[in-house]
């Protein structure tokens, strides 16, 4: 087997999140952490998982981004995985989906990839897109939301479960080479291992300049970013905790809601 | 918001220029979808038709909607009605359940045949997996989970929520088509008045599809579970730091009668609890009259779980977090921390009360 992992480099999503001057994307700044996206790494995981059942396989890890990016090839490394790719998007401002899965695409053809894997969205931007345009643009059957999966003994098909509204399971059949977008839970992704974390550190990564790709897309106007104009009728409570624990025990009693 | 054009994205919307706008609603009849549940039609179609009516904004939009299925004769007639809108039965002989790679096929002939602007969708685990690959086989642009739809500048914008709730996106279409995916439960329905019922055409696609074959349905872990039935519900989050503290969890519903503890996706992925606690979309959607929310930042997937609750309260250290737009009562406080505070001073209360009996 053959397996691509499509991972992302995000700004830690616990990380105080504020937009940046401009209004056009999310202020950095020198506290700013960085991670693999985890909805990647259980993708990541299931990679390696495979690989453990069918021990020729090769894993490799892909990612979009500048520089910085090479942590989170590094870290997939540290996981396990055999090579990773860089694809370098070294122009100011933050690549849409559909060129992320364009270049992703293009690199993956003719490559003889049997699957290939995406966390179910970024953390960061959470458009949970790139996965099945990748699929799209390789002609290529897709998987969503898959939360279990289990590939025949003549790595010829794949038996997925993916998940559904309230948390039913839909079962397919799907044949290789397809794609498939891993939902959160199918596995507990592992931390890397020392030996190989500075393995990954000396590796030669295969680095490829996205404007050897196609840089057409559609047409879309990004109008910025903003706080989320939610209005909360909420009241924040006031004071020490023992006086928030006092003004919640009168609220829920008012309310009927506690006795 | 400042008004900053995407480097890559070039051209411009052209001012004054009205014309009508088509836009396309895709309707999936399924089972157990959230589109519709035995053949009834569910609010999502009246949350895309008011996505719709926003879209067309007064204007002389054309709206369609294109219910997709087996046997959808009457139900398209019943949403034509209902609707007081045009609709395309796509017939799909077989498609009893949502494939992949069958809707794509069909999608994708459907919408290079007719042209449309807009091509609205839900953010459902299937419009998720059909509506990018649909814009890229008809060279549409795409805009996921959008929650929020107001005209600016003459242009019609979308927002859309990222990093977990705390900061939104907008995008307003350019020259290409612009398929749209939209948060269940983000827009209020719009029952219009059926003075008039669309018309409705009929037509047959072949669903014949050797890739990705249908093998069967699992039922949901929280099927059965006593969320359904509490009063009262205590959710843990990640933000109870430890599985060990879920303990809290159980301590604090026990104040309660008729109460139950939940808990939000992460911790149940992490192994801390079973899925069949799961609140929120891909679990248990609740409506308890109490609902306490401890260390839960509020993904759009729990709080669309949540919203229905009668009173919501939420315990959570970080004051942005997107639980708080939703909570009747914000707490900002260490969960577990709070949780034993609170419990130790209702038992301390109630002892003083049963002492003032005597």
């Amino acid at each position: 087997m053959k397996i691509l992992v499509c991972v992302k480099h995000v700004m830690e999503s616990e990380s105080e999140i504020r937009v940046n001057d401009g209004g056009s994307w999310v202020a950095h700044s020198d506290s700013t952490r960085f991670e693999m996206n985890p909805f990647d790494a259980y993708a990541i995981e299931e990679a390696l998982r495979i690989k453990e059942r069918f021990p020729d396989s090769r894993v490799h890890a892909v990612t979009v981004g500048s520089d910085h990016a090479r942590n989170t090839l590094r870290r997939a490394l540290g996981m396990g995985a055999d090579e990773g790719v860089h694809i370098v998007d070294g122009v100011v401002g933050r690549p849409s989906p559909f060129l992320v899965a364009s270049w992703i695409a293009s690199y993956a053809k003719n490559r003889g990839y049997d699957l290939i894997l995406t966390g179910i969205m970024s953390s960061d931007e959470m458009n949970a897109q790139t996965g099945p345009m990748i699929a799209q643009m390789l002609s290529i059957p897709c998987g969503g939301a898959v939360i279990s999966e289990k590939i025949s003994p003549d790595q010829k098909m794949v038996s997925v479960e993916r998940e559904t509204e309230g948390g039913a399971r839909d079962m397919f059949d799907i044949t290789l080479p397809c794609l498939l977008t891993i939902q959160t839970g199918i596995n507990l992704p592992r931390y890397p291992a020392l030996s190989k974390v500075l393995r990954a550190k000396k590796k030669s990564l295969d680095v490829i300049d996205s404007g050897v790709f196609d840089g057409n897309e559609p047409d879309l106007i990004f109008k910025g970013v903003g706080s989320r104009n939610k209005k909360s009728d909420g009241v924040f409570l006031d004071g020490t905790r023992q006086e928030k624990v006092d003004q919640l025990i009168d609220i829920l009693e008012k309310k009927a809601l506690l006795q | 918001m400042t008004s900053l054009k995407k480097k890559r994205c070039s051209s411009e919307k052209k001012a004054g220029r009205i014309m009508t706008k088509k836009i396309a609603i895709i309707v999936e009849h399924g089972h157990g979808k959230v589109e519709h549940g035995q053949g009834k039609v569910k609010p999502i179609i009246y949350e895309l038709l008011s996505l719709a009516q926003k879209i067309a904004d007064g204007q002389d939009g054309q709206i369609v909607l294109f219910v997709i299925g087996d046997h959808i004769d009457r139900l398209s007639k019943q949403i034509s009605r209902d609707a007081g809108y045009d609709v395309c039965a796509v017939g799909v002989p077989g498609l009893l359940t949502y494939n992949g790679s069958v809707y794509k096929k069909i999608l994708a002939k459907l919408f290079v045949e007719r042209r449309f602007d807009y091509i609205c969708a839900p953010h459902s685990t299937s419009g998720m997996d059909y509506a990018p690959a649909l814009s890229v086989a008809i060279g549409a642009s795409c805009v996921t989970g959008v929650e929020d739809v107001f005209a600016a500048d003459g242009n019609i914008c979308f927002s859309r929520p990222m990093f977990g709730g705390k900061l939104s996106a907008t995008f307003s279409k350019g020259a290409s088509p612009l398929v749209v995916t939209i948060q269940p439960g983000a827009f209020k329905p719009v029952f219009p008045d059926n003075s008039t019922a669309g018309r409705v055409t009929k037509m047959v696609y072949d669903g014949h599809e050797d890739r990705m074959t249908f093998t069967g349905t699992k039922a949901s872990p929280v099927a059965g579970s006593e969320l359904g039935q509490a009063d009262v519900i205590v959710s843990g989050g990640r933000g109870i730091r430890d599985g060990e503290n879920y303990k809290y969890m159980e301590m604090l519903a026990e104040i309660f009668p008729r109460s139950a503890t939940g808990a939000s996706r992460p911790i149940c992925d992490y192994g801390w609890v079973t899925y069949s606690k799961q609140v929120g979309m891909t679990g248990a959607m609740i409506s308890p009259k109490l609902y306490i929310a401890c260390g839960i930042s509020g993904a759009s997937q729990h709080i669309e779980g949540i919203k229905d609750s009668g009173f919501i309260v939420a315990i959570n250290t970080d004051p942005d977090a997107p639980v708080f737009q939703i909570a009747d009562v914000c707490i900002v406080e260490d969960a577990i921390e709070f949780i034993g505070l609170f419990v130790e001073t209702v038992k301390t209360r109630r002892l003083g009360e049963g002492s003032d009996e005597k």
